[in-house]
């Protein structure tokens, strides 16, 4: 690889003037001649109840009423939002289990906020004043929080194909016991001179992206169903949608909409279906939805919550034997994703460590919460909270230094990664420790914290994850790119692939400029359209760069080879004998023979006989790329962070002094949008760890869906933060690159509680980590 | 139901004082008075009994912010929080005030927000209206029947509600003038910078050299309104601040406050730390470190 000129570089964000400006069109900035408003009407007395009566009859009367929809006047059609059965094979699609069990409206309540009816007026103050009149009775069921209520023997059951209200456990076909597991870990664990255990609970962490959900459908007069959303996957929505209402793609489009933040809150779908059951009610007409963010916080879906049990045994030379885990999340009232989470809480876990055997299982059970699916880092942050606590005590019994321990006994190239049988192909773990721990002076800061008994004391902890990028071998990982070379020898590059914020048709358009050997002014990312674009599995999984970047530089490498090739032609000369210099094709070792690309380009365009030989001049046609990309690999991106606290003992209360993120991102294509995913990665893993907790009464009615009370990290509560990127080029990335998009959140999580262990000597089983659960956990200590 | 949409309501754009009582007068209880309208905007989204808004915009005089050494400070209706930080004064002579302010909301909310409706929402929770309780304070209320003073210790009622009459307007502020050796302070707890406080205190202190001669104290977050704890008023008075005062004063806030649990925090977690805080708040009073 020559001398790179365009990755690497901080190039301006293509987003970057819009968004500043005010420019950017979200959907709710969308107007449409003629628009109408929808609003949904949803179950705000009980989270499990029964719709004994609806009576619609005064809101038909409201004015600027159209339509009043209950659950009989929509599609009858059963769905599931979640996206994850289009990415596997079908056989696949039936050992996991996915069932469709949504509806647009219910007469079965099953979370605080499930939608039974829904307004369509001329105005949104129409459609909410006729909303009120809409009047439900109820009959009340018992409501089921937890996996332990939910499984009782006597619980009312959401599904008879689910009985005991177990959505999912791995599946006995792929998974034998249950379990993800390699080795014997009972007699592992007879080995084991040192054995912890124990169990605990992570929380219900919700995504918090910026644009609450907004849309807007239209059944057009071609017969066509039209939705504009700000979806991450728009591909796989199209086809959904086109699934729920019986039609042929072509007759579903999906117009993508500036996406206000994703972080896995609009992976799949989310009012997408309701939108369109408004819009299919008065053909010719678009409807717009907007949730407000209360509303909002209810339908997308959260991070899984649950109970997490882990044992881990080692050696008394450290050696780490056996892990025994156990994760059962309370899936909420709907199945969407119970099977992906559920899985790859453990996948992370299996990726992590050298273990001589492991066992993981997971469970997905149904409760009366609202529904539970991606989130940035999906089950990974889970697993980190738990594992590298119990691997820091461990260490701490073991009298081991939990860097060192970590550097000894992580996965590494050769080893399974996260998927047992798909080995890592690259890892630059050890220096990332190795540099984090210089960063912030470990050495010499754990042995400063030692014994400390003043009220406030300092602490120091590390934690190490291993991701992916991209889902493959597990899911279907495909992108389709189309390059189209202009007259002007510019290039449109067309492609599904959403950009949720993150930067990615920034690093795309890098990439196609590199791979061109074009300026990054010469190149338009072409995006939201899916009359146009090629299939693409959405922006998930950290794989926008890696796979939809693989995608875009076979697309562009394809259009350099239909360059070189005509070169040839006309300069009568071998394409290997070429080479490409500021867009003019030369031939080696004789300069005064070349070709401009604008020529070519205009020449395949603008294709003219030569009126006195008859000839054509140039070759004819217009040069378009294309690839239709699978990746080789899934480039896992490692990280480490470390993390200093002062805890006050006195309160409780955490103050987070420094945070040192060291990742491997195989290369930075752009390295600021790289440090801003890490940025924005740590403010929400110090949020789950710290503050972020979606509460609910007893009675299953959710208490914080809104900013008021759920608490994020402000900018003033960020610590000082230093990101260190540490570049070693995996082989199969476009350009070495790796994906960056999760691995930011994960570290954080762990780190912070073990350096909230190494403060006081205790550690917090429960996520997240609030003044209340130190100060109680100070008092059990020195009560003991 | 959740709303996007604000519910219609009539405007009412007084010119004088005299044109506000009169509309209050009229209105009574479905009238809200505007005046930086950060609570009442988002009420507004809700609630089915506010048919008319009326709005101070308009109406001069109630926008002053003054200082005199005998008097004390006068805070006018339509004074901001953001208001009080620009005065050197409130900086000065009323620490706890100023740190009530430099903490309150964000600095959007603290451009808009007025020190009087702050204490006027009544809440439990009030950072300004905590500072002003241990600092004293007199309002002064008009109606068509004329003007009177409410002392602070007398206005809150309980949860939201006021002693302040539907139809009346409340003009202005008086916080007495700080007596040569007063010291003051506010703290707070939160579960981020920018949250509604889940405990605050602030305390006001006569000292004369080393002896405390008299104290207000007073504690938020744990009780239907702010309240002042007057057995700790008592063991300061007339005592020196020892160390071991401090203890002892640390171990009786409990049996002063009714706290609750709810989503900010816990009736347990609170009786345990509300002692600490209020030893932590004098010793920040009698500038003795701003930390422990």
């Amino acid at each position: 690889m020559g001398e790179l000129k365009v990755v690497g570089k901080k190039v301006e964000r293509v987003d970057v003037r819009s968004k500043v400006t005010g420019g950017a069109l979200y959907a709710a900035d969308v107007q449409l001649a003629g628009m109408l408003y929808g609003k949904i009407v949803r179950c705000y007395d009980h989270a499990h109840a029964r719709v004994t009566s609806l009576d619609l009859s005064e809101a038909v009367k409201c004015k600027g009423v159209i339509k009043v929809l209950g659950p009989k006047d929509v599609t009858q059609k059963e769905y599931n939002a979640s996206v994850l059965d289009m990415m596997v094979s079908a056989d696949m699609r039936g050992v996991l289990g996915d069932i469709d069990d949504q509806s647009i409206f219910t007469d079965h309540v099953k979370h605080y906020g499930d939608a039974i009816a829904a307004v369509i007026a001329t105005s949104e103050e129409a459609a909410e004043r006729a909303a009120e009149k809409i009047k439900a009775t109820y009959e009340e069921l018992p409501v089921y929080l937890t996996a332990d209520d939910a499984k009782q023997p006597d619980a009312l059951q959401f599904r008879p194909e689910k009985p005991g209200n177990l959505a999912f456990q791995l599946p006995e076909m792929a998974f034998p016991n249950n379990a993800y597991a390699w080795g014997e870990v009972d007699d592992s664990f007879a080995e084991a001179d040192i054995i912890v255990e124990d169990s605990f609970y992570v929380s219900k962490q919700k995504q918090c992206q910026m644009e609450p959900g907004s849309y807007i459908a239209l059944y057009d007069d071609q017969k066509r169903l039209n939705c504009w959303t700000s979806t991450q996957m728009p591909k796989l929505v199209q086809k959904k949608l086109a699934n729920l209402y019986e039609l042929p793609m072509t007759r579903v489009k999906i117009h993508t909409t500036v996406i206000g933040g994703g972080f896995g809150a609009r992976l799949g779908m989310v009012l997408e279906p309701e939108t369109c059951a408004l819009a299919m009610a008065v053909p010719g007409r678009p409807v717009k939805l907007l949730s407000p963010r209360e509303e909002d916080w209810l339908t997308s879906p959260s991070r899984h919550p649950g109970k997490y049990w882990m044992k881990m045994g080692f050696k008394k030379d450290g050696t780490p034997v056996a892990c025994d885990a156990k994760f059962e999340n309370y899936k909420g009232a709907y199945y969407v994703d119970a099977s992906g989470t559920a899985f790859t809480t453990g996948a992370w876990l299996g990726g992590m460590y050298k273990f001589d055997s492991l066992r993981y299982r997971g469970e997905s059970y149904y409760t009366n919460q609202s529904i539970c699916g991606a989130f940035r880092g999906y089950g990974n942050p889970q697993t980190n909270f738990v594992m590298e606590q119990m691997v820091d005590r461990g260490c701490a019994q073991l009298g081991a230094d939990p860097i060192e321990w970590r550097k000894k006994w992580h996965k590494t190239i050769g080893d399974d990664g996260w998927c047992i049988g798909v080995p890592y192909n690259s890892c630059a773990l050890d220096e990332c420790l190795d540099r984090a721990a210089e960063a912030i002076s470990w050495t010499e800061k754990r042995v400063k914290y030692k014994n400390q008994t003043g009220v406030k004391r300092r602490g120091i902890g590390v934690a190490v994850m291993n991701h992916t990028s991209g889902a493959m071998p597990m899911l279907l990982e495909h992108t389709v790119c189309d390059v189209l070379l202009h007259q002007d020898a510019t290039a449109t590059i067309n492609l599904a692939c959403s950009d949720m914020g993150q930067g990615s048709h920034t690093t795309l358009r890098q990439v196609a400029a590199e791979t061109l050997d074009f300026p990054y002014d010469d190149i338009h990312i072409a995006t939201g359209d899916t009359d146009a674009a090629g299939f693409d599995i959405g922006a998930h999984a950290s794989r926008t760069l890696y796979v939809g970047g693989g995608a875009v530089k076979q697309a562009c490498e394809d259009v350099r080879r239909q360059l070189f090739d005509r070169a040839a032609l006309e300069l009568e000369e071998d394409a290997s004998n070429l080479y490409m210099e500021d867009k003019i094709i030369h031939v080696k070792g004789a300069s005064n023979k070349s070709i401009s690309v604008q020529t070519i380009a205009d020449q395949g365009v603008n294709n003219f006989m030569n009126p006195e030989t008859g000839e054509l001049i140039g070759q004819p046609g217009q040069i378009q790329g294309y690839a239709s990309f699978f990746p080789p690999h899934n480039a896992p991106p490692f990280g480490a962070t470390i993390a200093e606290v002062e805890v006050d003992t006195e309160t409780g209360e955490v103050k987070v002094i420094e945070l040192v993120n060291a990742h491997d991102v195989g290369r930075a294509i752009h390295p600021g949008v790289v440090e801003g995913q890490l940025d924005g990665g740590a403010q929400q893993g110090l949020g789950m760890a710290l503050t972020e907790e979606t509460y609910f009464d007893e009675k299953g009615i959710c208490l914080n869906n809104s900013f008021t009370d759920y608490k994020m990290f402000g900018p003033s509560d960020m610590p000082k933060m230093t990101n260190i990127l540490v570049e070693n080029p995996d082989p199969t990335g476009p350009f070495g690159a790796k994906g960056v998009g999760e691995a930011g959140i994960v570290p954080p999580v762990g780190a912070t509680a073990n350096a909230i262990f190494n403060a006081i000597g205790v550690q917090i089983l429960e996520a997240p980590i609030t003044p209340e659960k130190i100060l109680k956990a100070l008092e059990e200590k020195n009560n003991a | 139901m959740t709303s996007r949409v604000m519910r219609d309501f009539d405007l009412l754009l007084p010119e004088s004082v005299a044109q506000a009582i009169t509309l209050l007068a009229t209105h009574k209880d479905k009238a809200a008075v505007l005046a930086g309208g950060t609570d009442l905007l988002v009420a507004l989204k809700f609630d089915y009994d506010i048919d008319n808004v009326v709005s101070l915009a308009l109406v001069p005089g109630l926008d002053v912010l003054e200082f005199d050494s005998e008097r004390g400070l006068a805070i006018g209706a339509k004074v901001t929080i953001a208001d009080l930080l620009k005065s050197s004064d409130v900086k000065e002579y009323y620490p706890a005030l100023w740190q009530s302010a430099k903490v309150f909301a964000t600095p959007q909310l603290r451009n808009t927000a007025t020190v009087i409706g702050n204490i006027l929402r009544a809440s439990p929770a009030g950072d300004c209206s905590l500072a002003i309780y241990a600092l004293g304070g007199i309002l002064t209320l008009e109606n068509a029947t004329g003007r009177r003073e409410v002392d602070l210790d007398d206005f809150w009622i309980s949860y939201g509600v006021t002693a302040r009459k539907d139809d009346e307007l409340t003009i202005s502020l008086q916080v007495p003038a700080p007596a040569t050796g007063q010291k003051s302070a506010f703290r707070r707890m939160t579960r981020v910078t920018e949250d509604l406080s889940k405990l605050n205190a602030a305390v006001c202190l006569q000292m004369d050299g080393d002896e405390c001669t008299g104290a207000r104290v007073a504690m938020g977050c744990v009780g239907p309104t702010l309240i002042r704890l007057p057995k700790v008023e008592n063991m300061l008075a007339g005592s020196v601040v020892t160390p071991e005062l401090l203890q002892e004063i640390s171990d009786t806030v409990a049996s002063e406050i009714n706290p609750i649990d709810d989503i900010r925090s816990s009736a347990e977690y609170r009786l345990k730390v509300a002692g600490v805080l209020v030893k932590r708040v004098i010793k920040l009073a009698l500038n003795e470190g701003n930390d422990q």
